[in-house]
């Protein structure tokens, strides 16, 4: 039953939303968590392979029984829960937001204090790369092979070509060659790899599975199924050298090209999003520009270890429990070239009782590096890490409370070889 | 000097004795050996003449290269041996369908069949959706006729079918000051000929479409213009067609002709021989091969393809209606209205189409060069416009004849077939005029009286997401699949997707679903929704999941079971 009002509406309940309404939830919120599926968890229901949960708990967990560590506190508590529930809007009104719903008992409106947007993120399709050629079936995105293959027990390849190198795609390498597919390769159009070094490893080199790197599908053949794909060398702006066309017999294409934090209902209530990380612009308070409103997880930026969405799921659905309407004042945080993006992107100088948690991704591969901070001519932090790859996050924290920030600062983030 | 000699003197002195003309039964024959399509195409556009003959046939062979045959269906049983329908419409086309449906208006027994496993495969199930104002037609052309018409139709017929349309208007932007006066001159020819239009300033122009180019000097309005869902305009006359009782063979090819003494007496497909007292060839680019085989063959049909692409609904807001640029191209050759961007029905932008002869009639490959291009000559219009919002791109084959002009008469040679041929753009404006039409004089033909328990009406397949509050409350209530959402881009229930399962015209693929309510059709092209709808497909129809395909044959989404081949 959905009651009329709440102090924290959390939409998703993957690991974002579940973390968020556990947090909104101890500070003695009244909490509505909105799942469009008819089983809580999000993407880590059909995540079977283990390495969930080393930062947080210390342990290799699956994708499920990771989730599960939330979802059982979670029903212990008095969070009301709506699983096969769509949101079809959100309208802003005086001091609160009214939520419609749709699910098998009709529309239903409630009204929230705050929000917290906990969606996830989808994936960059054929078409968004510009594959060209027959439109046959067999093309499938890394993550839909994975439904196919870890929920519904189904193999939608015998031999196929995995285009891009992000984890999901490295991980279904390892899956489809267990479950009886023959992998030819992993082809990146980048120079290096774009998963973590361990899901190369473990998913590619112990399988004898070749990773190409700086080649593309540039074009498929078949009339019913796949049959084949064109690859081609490409350039360094991405664009496919003509004349290094090789065709590779296969029956699948397998895409892992990208995550895009979905965003939707943030567009639709007019928040700013940042053109880097595709996701809400916030603050270390993981709120967005629209006032009560917070965004976390993958919905915010897409991460790596599920173990930072869930973190951020905390701040954002501690926040939201926490939120009274009121001015926020900020200085901007701001990358250069070096940072491929950094989060948040915005510093409310009026909340700075504790570190703000901050996010980046190295914009290169990179040795020995220094991390410096600077606000006007002043360094306000600095680390050194031994290597940086843009596929996997940092994260740090810095106390800018002794920094003497003023609205409107430009707090400077920039890497530097180390001398 | 004759026409004839005059031709092939030029034909002489352009390709070196290799092509030559003659007239056979008032026919003009191109015959020869050429190693480029181009020069094919070319060659015909150089010796056609429709005053002085019935048609033009290209008989000019490809050198050295084999034209792809028409890809036939896997199926082969004897479902319609022995059949003798009144009529038997050869292709599910917006024409075809539109043409059964009519048919179905008068007492008469109608068989119609289409190769591919749905309707709206081919052209009209791939082009822009425009229903078009008629900018570039001219008196006396048999696609002006029919455009005007259909145009005129349009309101009435899809709110019989229960089809979205909405008459949005085009505007035709120029960019050059010192074409104001002509362009504003230019009205009178357009009002000569019946097409509604008004001369707009720059300034108003913004007013109603403030994102496109300020540098557009000035415009044209053409109010008349509008949009439909091509493919959900054909599926659902085909419905309204089987509805009344129309019978419709999917998967089924024509293959063979039995001719004797003028009349066809039977046709031979891959499900068996059908005797029909009359056929309607509505085979798009195939109605040529239906010609000759009916003994028939009086055009020839030159492919012509086009790519479309659509956007993120977020870009929609650049163009609210249509915005086109008046043709640069003034070559002769250049047949296409310059496309535009187009607003859809469903609130995307789609941008094209280009034109390009190709000698594959069944290719359907996009390719990157035709996006770039397209977008470079649209983003004059609105600037904004980037290849980053596209979602997907798709490509159709036009079925153009030399005459660049549709065909729709009885047989010129063959008593019993009606030929709706050589029905490029804009046929799907056209479509509800020439069934109206071919309808009458196959009834005429056939001495049929008319049907008084015809209903025109078509049921549509609720759309919740459009519905207000308590409409869709209701609809949950009956059934509380609607609530339950299953493409999240577009907001399409359980429900939707149910129905679309269990209409008249079968649909069993994860594409038919798509095409009907709309599942992939979103951002995020089927990455979520996809095995959902794949399951509900198996369930539905009680089939196993390996089975459900992705479109036609042969296009299974799954390979089997985990470990089976271990």
């Amino acid at each position: 039953m959905i009651a009329a009002s709440y102090d924290v509406v959390v939409i998703g309940g993957g690991p974002a939303g579940l973390a968020a309404a556990l947090a909104a939830k101890k500070e003695g919120a009244g909490v509505l968590l909105i799942e469009r599926e008819a089983r809580l968890g999000g993407i880590l229901k059909q995540c079977i392979h283990d390495g969930f949960g080393l930062v947080r708990f210390g342990e290799k967990l699956s994708g499920p029984e990771y989730a599960h560590r939330f979802i059982e506190p979670l029903l212990e508590t008095d969070v009301d829960i709506a699983t096969l529930t769509f949101v079809t809007g959100i309208e802003k009104q005086q001091g609160s937001y009214a939520i419609t719903l749709v699910s098998r008992e009709g529309i239903n409106m409630t009204l929230a204090k705050s929000i917290v947007l906990a969606c996830g993120c989808r994936e960059r399709t054929s078409r968004q790369i510009g594959i060209h050629g027959r439109h046959c079936a067999g093309i499938f995105t890394a993550g839909a092979a994975q439904y196919y293959t870890n929920i519904l027990g189904k193999l939608p390849a015998r031999r196929c070509v995995i285009l891009g190198s992000g984890d999901i795609g490295l991980i279904m390498a390892r899956r489809l060659t267990l479950e009886g597919a023959e992998v030819i390769g992993v082809y990146e159009a980048k120079p290096t790899a774009s998963g973590l070094m361990r899901n190369i490893y473990q998913c590619l080199e112990d399988f004898d599975i070749p990773l190409h790197t700086g080649k593309t599908v540039t074009r498929v053949f078949g009339d019913g199924r796949l049959e084949a794909v064109e690859i081609s060398d490409v350039d360094d702006q991405m664009n496919p050298i003509a004349g290094t066309e090789e065709t590779i017999q296969c029956d699948t294409l397998i895409l892992s090209v990208g995550l895009i934090p979905a965003n939707e209902l943030a567009e639709n209530l007019g928040i700013p999003l940042d053109p880097r990380t595709k996701g809400p612009v916030a603050d270390q308070n993981c709120m967005t520009l629209q006032q009560g409103v917070f965004c976390c997880g993958n919905a915010l930026h897409v991460n790596d270890l599920v173990d930072y969405v869930s973190e951020s799921g905390e701040t954002a659905g501690r926040e939201a429990a926490r939120f009274v309407p009121g001015e926020r004042i900020f200085a901007e945080l701001k990358a250069d070239d070096s940072i491929l993006y950094i989060v948040p992107q915005k510093l409310n100088l009026l909340d700075l009782s504790a570190p703000a948690v901050i996010y980046f991704r190295s914009a290169s591969e990179r040795g020995k590096t220094s991390l410096t901070v600077t606000a006007g001519s002043k360094q306000v932090y600095t680390k050194t890490f031994t290597v940086l790859r843009p596929p996997e996050m940092e994260r740090i924290e810095i106390d800018f409370s002794g920094a003497g920030l003023k609205p409107g600062d430009s707090i400077e983030f920039s890497l530097a070889e180390d001398q | 000097m004759s026409y004839l000699s005059k031709l092939n003197k030029r034909l002489n002195e352009r390709y070196d004795g290799r092509v030559h003309a003659t007239v056979q039964n008032g026919c003009l024959h191109l015959s020869g050996e050429l190693p480029d399509w181009q020069e094919i195409v070319r060659a015909g556009h150089m010796a056609v003449d429709k005053k002085r003959f019935i048609g033009l046939v290209n008989d000019i062979r490809l050198e050295g290269q084999q034209i792809p045959p028409m890809r036939l269906p896997d199926l082969s049983d004897d479902a319609l041996e022995g059949a003798r329908p009144d009529v038997l419409v050869i292709g599910g086309g917006v024409t075809g369908c539109a043409i059964a449906r009519e048919l179905m208006r008068y007492r008469i027994g109608v068989l119609l069949v289409e190769k591919e496993h749905d309707v709206a495969m081919h052209a009209s199930g791939r082009n822009d959706g425009m229903v078009h104002p008629g900018i570039d037609l001219r008196k006396g052309q048999t696609k002006k006729k029919y455009n005007d018409l259909g145009n005129s139709m349009y309101d009435t017929v899809c709110a019989e079918l229960g089809v979205p349309f909405r008459r949005i208007g085009q505007y035709l932007c120029f960019y050059k000051t010192w074409m104001k006066p002509v362009i504003r001159a230019s009205q009178f020819y357009w009002k000569r000929m019946h097409i509604p239009v008004r001369y707009m300033s720059s300034k108003e122009l913004l007013r109603h479409e403030p994102n496109l180019n300020d540098e557009i000097r000035c415009a044209l309005h053409f109010p008349t213009a509008g949009i439909v869902c091509p493919y959900g305009l054909t599926i659902a006359y085909a419905e309204n067609a089987v509805d009344n009782g129309a019978r419709l063979s999917l998967d089924t090819a024509v293959l063979d002709m039995e001719v004797a003494e003028g009349r066809i007496i039977s046709v031979l497909t891959n499900r068996g021989r059908v005797y029909p007292k009359l056929v309607i060839n509505a085979a798009g680019v195939f109605s040529e091969e239906i010609a000759k085989l009916a003994q028939d063959h009086f055009y020839s049909i030159h492919p012509r393809k086009g790519t479309n692409m659509i956007l993120d609904k977020k870009s929609a807001y650049m163009v609210k209606t249509i915005a086109s640029p008046i043709n640069s191209d003034k070559r002769k050759e250049a047949h296409t209205k310059g496309g535009g961007i187009v607003r859809t029905v469903d609130g995307n932008l789609l941008v094209g189409p280009n034109a390009v002869e190709t000698c594959e009639r069944e290719n359907f490959e996009t390719n990157r060069e035709s996006i770039q291009k397209i977008i470079a000559k649209h983003k004059k219009t609105s600037p904004a416009l980037s290849d980053r919002d596209i979602i997907t791109y798709f490509t159709g084959v036009r079925a153009a004849t030399y005459e660049e002009d549709f065909i729709v008469t009885f047989g010129k040679f063959t008593e019993n077939i009606i030929h709706a041929a050589g029905i490029q753009s804009p046929g799907l404006t056209a479509a509800p005029a020439i069934a109206v039409e071919v309808a009458a004089i196959a009834a005429r033909y056939l001495g049929a009286g008319r049907n008084d328990s015809f209903n025109p009406i078509r049921k549509p397949i609720a759309r919740t997401a459009e519905m207000t509050v308590e409409e869709r409350n209701d609809m949950i209530k009956r059934d509380p699949a609607y609530g339950v959402i299953i493409c999240r881009c577009e907001e399409v229930s359980l429900g939707e997707i149910r129905d679309a399962l269990h209409r008249s015209v079968p649909c069993d693929t994860v594409d038919g679903v798509k095409r009907r309510v709309r599942p992939g059709m979103g951002r995020c092209q089927g990455g979520f929704c996809g095995p959902q709808v794949a399951q509900i497909i198996a369930g539905e129809l009680g089939i196993p999941l390996e089975q459900v395909r992705k479109a036609g044959c042969e296009g299974n989404l799954l390979l089997g079971s985990n470990k089976e081949a271990i």
